[in-house]
C-alpha cells in the first residue's frame, strides 16, 4: 500500500515535470526572459562595475555577494552539523588508527601521492587567486584542497594527513569565509555604502577599482580557506568515524 | 535615511557571524558559551525593538545590498508584518536560549555543548534572513542553512532514536529542498527575474502560465514539508518530540510558522492574491489539506500518552490554522493567519519548555504521570495551563483573538465549512489540553511521585516560561496594539 502510494506519487511528480519541460521557454532562444532581462546588464556591465573579468565571480561576489555570503554559511552549518552529531577527533586518540585507516598501497602509489599533492595545492591556490579573472575562485580552489586530502588520506591514512593540517591549523580558518564576508560588508558600510558595496562611496573614484579588485581577492581568499579547512575536517570527523566502528566491531 | 536602513542586515548577520566565532570561546572558557550566545539575539532583538514605529503599516524598508538596485543585487525587503514576525523570531529564540543552559547541560554531552549553541545561533539568523529578504533565491539560500541546522539540533543528543527522528526529517526535508529550488529555476525560466517585486509585475505579463502554476504547486509541497501541512507531517511528531524541549519550542513555534510565512509572502508578494489562473486551483486544494490536517492533528492529539508528541499533533491542527486562514484571501483571514503566528509561536515554545522543565526535573514524558504535578511545580503547572488555554482559544489569550480572526475571515469569504472546520478544531484542542491540566491539577497523586516543596524547575528556565505565558495574556488583552495594523498590511497586500 506505502509502495504503491509512493509509486504514484513518483508517476504524478514525473507528469508534472514532464508537462513543464514541454512548456518552458525554448532553450538558447535570445528572446527568453532569462536572456532578456538581468542577463544583459550582467554581461556589460561586470567589468565596468565590478572590476572583474570574470563576469560570473562578478556576480557571485559582487552583484549577489549576500547569496554568497549565505552559501558560506551552509557550508560552515555542515560542519558545525557534522560535529554536533559525529563529535571532532581528539588528537590523542588518533594514533590507535594509524595502520588500520589504509589499504597497503605499492610504493609506486605512494610515490605519486608525494609527488602530486603539493602541485595540486599550488594549483588550487592559482584557482583561488585567479578566480576573479578566469574561470575558477574560492569554492573551486577549497574543494580542490579538500580532493587532495581525500588523495592523501585514502593513501596515507587519517594519522599522517591530520599531521599535515593539523586540527590547530583547521580550527581557526574553519569560519573565515563568513568572517571575511561579515568584514568585507561591514566595512562597505563603515565606507559610506551598504552592507557588501565593495566601491566605498568615500573613496576618491579614482582608487575604486583596485579597492574593489582587491576586496573580491580577499573574499576569494577567504571563501577557499575556509572551504577547505571545512571540508578537511568533515573529511577528518567521517573517517574517524568510521575508524570507531571498525574498532569496535 | 537615518542609520536605522542598516537595522535589518545587522540583525541577520550579527548571529550568525558570532555563530562561527563562538567555537573560539569555547576553546578558550566552554563556560561561558551559554551566555555569549545570548549577546547577538539581544543585540537582534533591540535592533528589531528600534526598528518598531519607523515602518508604516503600508509601506516596507527596502535594502539594496552592495548598494545593487533590485533586479540586479538582492533586496532585503520588510514590510509591517515581516517586522512582526522578525521580532516574533528574535524574542522566542531569546526566551528559548535563555532556557538552554540547564537543561542541555544535562541532556548533552560537552564538546557538543558549543556545537550546539553555534547550531542555534545560525538557526535563529537563518530565521531571521529568511523572513526579511526580499528575494526567492535567497529565501532558498537561507531556507537551506536553517534545514541543516535543525536536522542537527534534532540529533544533538546522539542517542538513537534522536538520530532516526533526525534522518527521517533529513529525508522529508532534502526533496523538498529540491522541490524549492526546482520551484524558483521554473520562476526563473519563465520571468528572468528573482527578486520578488519585480516578478510579481513580470508574472503578470509573462506567457508562460504553466510553467507558472507548476512552480507554485513545487513551492506548496517544498515549503508544505517544511511547515508540516497534511499529509506532509510525517516527520513533525519524532522531529518535535525527540529534539530537545528548547529545540522542539524553535522548531514548533517558529519554524513551521516561518514557513508558512514564506507561502504567504511567495502566495501574496510574488504569484499575488487576484492570480486566479496561475493560484486558484493550488490554493483550493491547500484549503482542503489544510482543513485535514485541523482534523487530523487534534484527533491525534487527543490519542497521544507522551505529552511532547500530543504538543507536537497539536502543532499539525495549528498549522492548519494559518493556511486556512491564507487561503480565505481576506484581510481578516491574513490578519488572523499573522497574529496565529505570534500566539501559536509563544503558546507552543510555552508548552515545550514546560515539558522541557518537566522532563528535568522529574524526567517524565507521559501524560499519564503528570497526576498531582501542580504540588511540586505550580509555575510550570499555570504556565502550561495558560499556553494550553491559548492553544484552545479562549479569552483572554492572544489564541482567542487570533482564532476569531481566522473564523471570522473564513466567514466573509462565505467558506463556510473551513470555518466550521475551525471550531471544530478549537473543541478537538480543548478536549487535549484541558485533560492535562485537568491532571496537572485536579487528579490525585497515587503514586506520590510529585512531592509538595520538592522543587520547581530553576529560575533559568521558569523565567522564560513564565513570560511566555505571560506574553499569550498580554497580547489577548492589548490586542489592539497589532491586530489593527495588520489588518491594514493585510488589506495592503490583497
Amino acid at each position: 500500500m506505502k509502495n504503491l502510494l509512493a509509486l504514484l506519487f513518483i508517476i504524478a511528480l514525473a507528469a508534472l515535470l514532464l508537462y513543464v519541460a514541454a512548456n518552458m521557454p525554448p532553450m538558447g532562444d535570445p528572446d527568453n526572459p532569462t536572456a532578456t532581462h538581468v542577463i544583459p546588464r550582467y554581461l556589460e556591465g561586470a567589468e565596468k562595475e565590478t572590476h572583474t573579468e570574470n563576469v560570473i565571480t562578478g556576480i557571485i561576489l559582487n552583484y549577489r555577494g549576500y547569496d554568497t555570503m549565505g552559501e558560506v554559511t551552509v557550508i560552515f552549518s555542515a560542519l558545525a552539523a557534522v560535529l554536533a552529531v559525529l563529535g571532532r577527533e581528539r588528537r590523542g586518540r588518533i594514533h590507535a588508527y594509524v595502520d588500520r585507516s589504509t589499504v597497503p598501497s605499492s610504493v609506486i602509489v605512494r610515490t605519486m601521492v608525494r609527488f602530486l599533492v603539493p602541485l595540486i595545492v599550488l594549483f588550487s591556490v592559482y584557482t583561488i587567486l585567479h578566480g576573479e579573472i578566469s574561470p575558477g575562485g574560492g569554492f573551486q580552489g577549497g574543494a580542490i584542497i579538500g580532493g587532495s586530502m581525500i588523495v592523501f588520506t585514502t593513501i596515507f591514512g587519517l594519522y599522517e594527513s591530520s599531521r599535515r593540517i593539523p586540527q590547530k591549523v583547521r580550527f581557526p580558518l574553519e569560519g573565515s569565509a563568513v568572517v571575511t564576508f561579515f568584514l568585507v560588508g561591514v566595512l562597505g558600510m563603515v565606507g559610506g555604502g551598504n552592507f557588501l558595496t565593495y566601491a566605498w562611496p568615500r573613496v576618491a573614484a579614482g582608487l575604486q577599482p583596485a579597492l574593489v579588485t582587491w576586496l573580491t581577492v580577499l573574499v576569494e581568499i577567504g571563501i577557499g580557506l575556509g572551504g577547505a579547512m571545512v571540508l578537511t575536517s568533515i573529511l577528518f570527523c567521517m573517517i574517524r568515524e568510521e575508524e570507531e566502528i571498525a574498532v569496535v566491531a | 535615511m537615518g542609520a536605522y536602513r542598516h537595522f535589518p542586515i545587522l540583525m541577520i548577520t550579527v548571529p550568525l557571524v558570532c555563530a562561527v566565532l563562538l567555537p573560539f570561546l569555547g576553546y578558550l572558557r566552554e563556560r561561558w558559551v551559554p551566555r555569549a550566545a545570548l549577546v547577538p539575539l539581544s543585540v537582534s532583538t533591540l535592533l528589531g525593538l528600534l526598528l518598531v514605529g519607523k515602518i508604516p503599516a503600508q509601506g516596507y524598508l527596502s535594502y539594496h545590498l552592495g548598494g545593487w538596485e533590485p533586479p540586479f543585487g538582492i533586496e532585503i525587503r520588510v514590510d509591517y508584518i515581516g517586522l512582526f514576525l522578525l521580532l516574533v523570531v528574535c524574542g522566542i529564540s531569546l526566551l528559548a536560549m535563555v532556557f538552554s543552559p540547564r537543561y542541555i547541560g544535562k541532556e548533552v554531552s560537552g564538546g557538543r555543548l558549543t556545537a550546539y549553541y553555534v547550531l542555534f545561533l545560525l538557526m535563529s539568523g537563518a530565521m531571521l534572513g529568511f523572513v526579511a529578504t526580499g528575494d526567492v533565491f535567497n529565501l532558498f539560500v537561507f531556507m537551506e542553512i536553517l534545514a541543516l541546522t535543525s536536522y542537527a539540533l534534532v540529533a544533538i543528543t546522539g542517542n538513537r532514536n534522536a538520530v532516526r527522528a533526525a534522518f527521517k526529517y533529513l529525508l522529508m526535508g532534502a526533496p523538498s529542498s529540491i522541490m524549492v529550488l526546482l520551484a524558483i529555476g521554473l520562476l526563473y525560466s519563465a520571468t528572468g527575474s528573482l527578486n520578488m517585486a519585480d516578478l510579481s509585475a513580470r508574472i503578470a505579463e509573462s506567457g508562460y502560465t504553466e510553467v507558472l502554476v507548476v512552480s507554485f504547486i513545487l513551492f506548496v509541497i517544498g515549503f508544505g514539508v517544511k511547515a508540516a501541512l497534511f499529509p506532509l507531517h510525517m516527520w513533525l511528531p519524532d522531529a518535535h518530540s525527540i529534539a530537545p524541549s528548547p529545540i522542539s519550542a524553535m522548531l514548533s513555534g517558529l519554524l513551521v510558522e516561518v514557513s508558512a510565512f514564506a507561502l504567504l509572502r511567495l502566495t501574496f508578494s510574488v504569484f499575488t492574491a487576484g492570480n486566479d489562473a496561475i493560484i486558484g486551483g493550488t490554493s483550493e486544494a491547500v484549503s482542503v489539506f489544510a482543513a485535514a490536517a485541523v482534523l487530523y492533528g487534534g484527533i491525534m492529539a487527543i490519542m497521544q500518552k507522551d505529552l511532547k508528541v500530543m504538543i507536537a499533533y497539536s502543532t499539525i491542527s495549528h498549522i492548519g490554522y494559518i493556511f486556512l486562514g491564507i487561503t480565505s484571501f481576506t484581510k481578516e483571514g491574513l490578519a488572523g493567519a499573522m497574529y496565529h503566528m505570534l500566539d501559536h509561536g509563544l503558546a507552543k515554545a510555552c508548552l515545550f519548555l514546560c515539558a522541557g522543565c518537566i522532563i528535568y526535573v522529574k524526567g517524565y514524558r507521559r501524560i499519564e504521570d503528570l497526576k498531582g504535578a501542580w504540588r511540586q511545580m505550580p509555575w510550570t503547572c499555570f504556565a502550561f495551563s495558560v499556553a494550553a488555554i491559548s492553544v484552545i482559544g479562549i479569552p483572554p489569550t492572544a489564541g482567542f483573538i487570533s482564532k476569531f480572526y481566522l473564523i471570522y475571515g473564513n466567514f466573509t469569504a462565505e467558506r463556510w465549512p473551513y470555518a466550521l472546520v475551525l471550531l471544530v478544531g478549537a473543541i478537538l484542542a480543548a478536549v487535549y489540553c484541558l485533560r492535562v491540566i485537568y491532571y496537572m491539577f485536579f487528579q490525585p497523586d497515587k503514586r506520590g511521585a510529585w512531592e509538595e516543596g520538592g522543587g520547581d524547575a530553576p529560575a533559568s528556565m521558569l523565567a522564560p516560561v513564565c513570560l511566555l505565558a505571560a506574553g499569550t495574556l498580554f497580547f489577548g488583552v492589548f490586542s489592539g496594539l497589532i491586530i489593527d495594523s495588520l489588518l491594514k498590511a493585510a488589506a495592503f497586500l490583497l
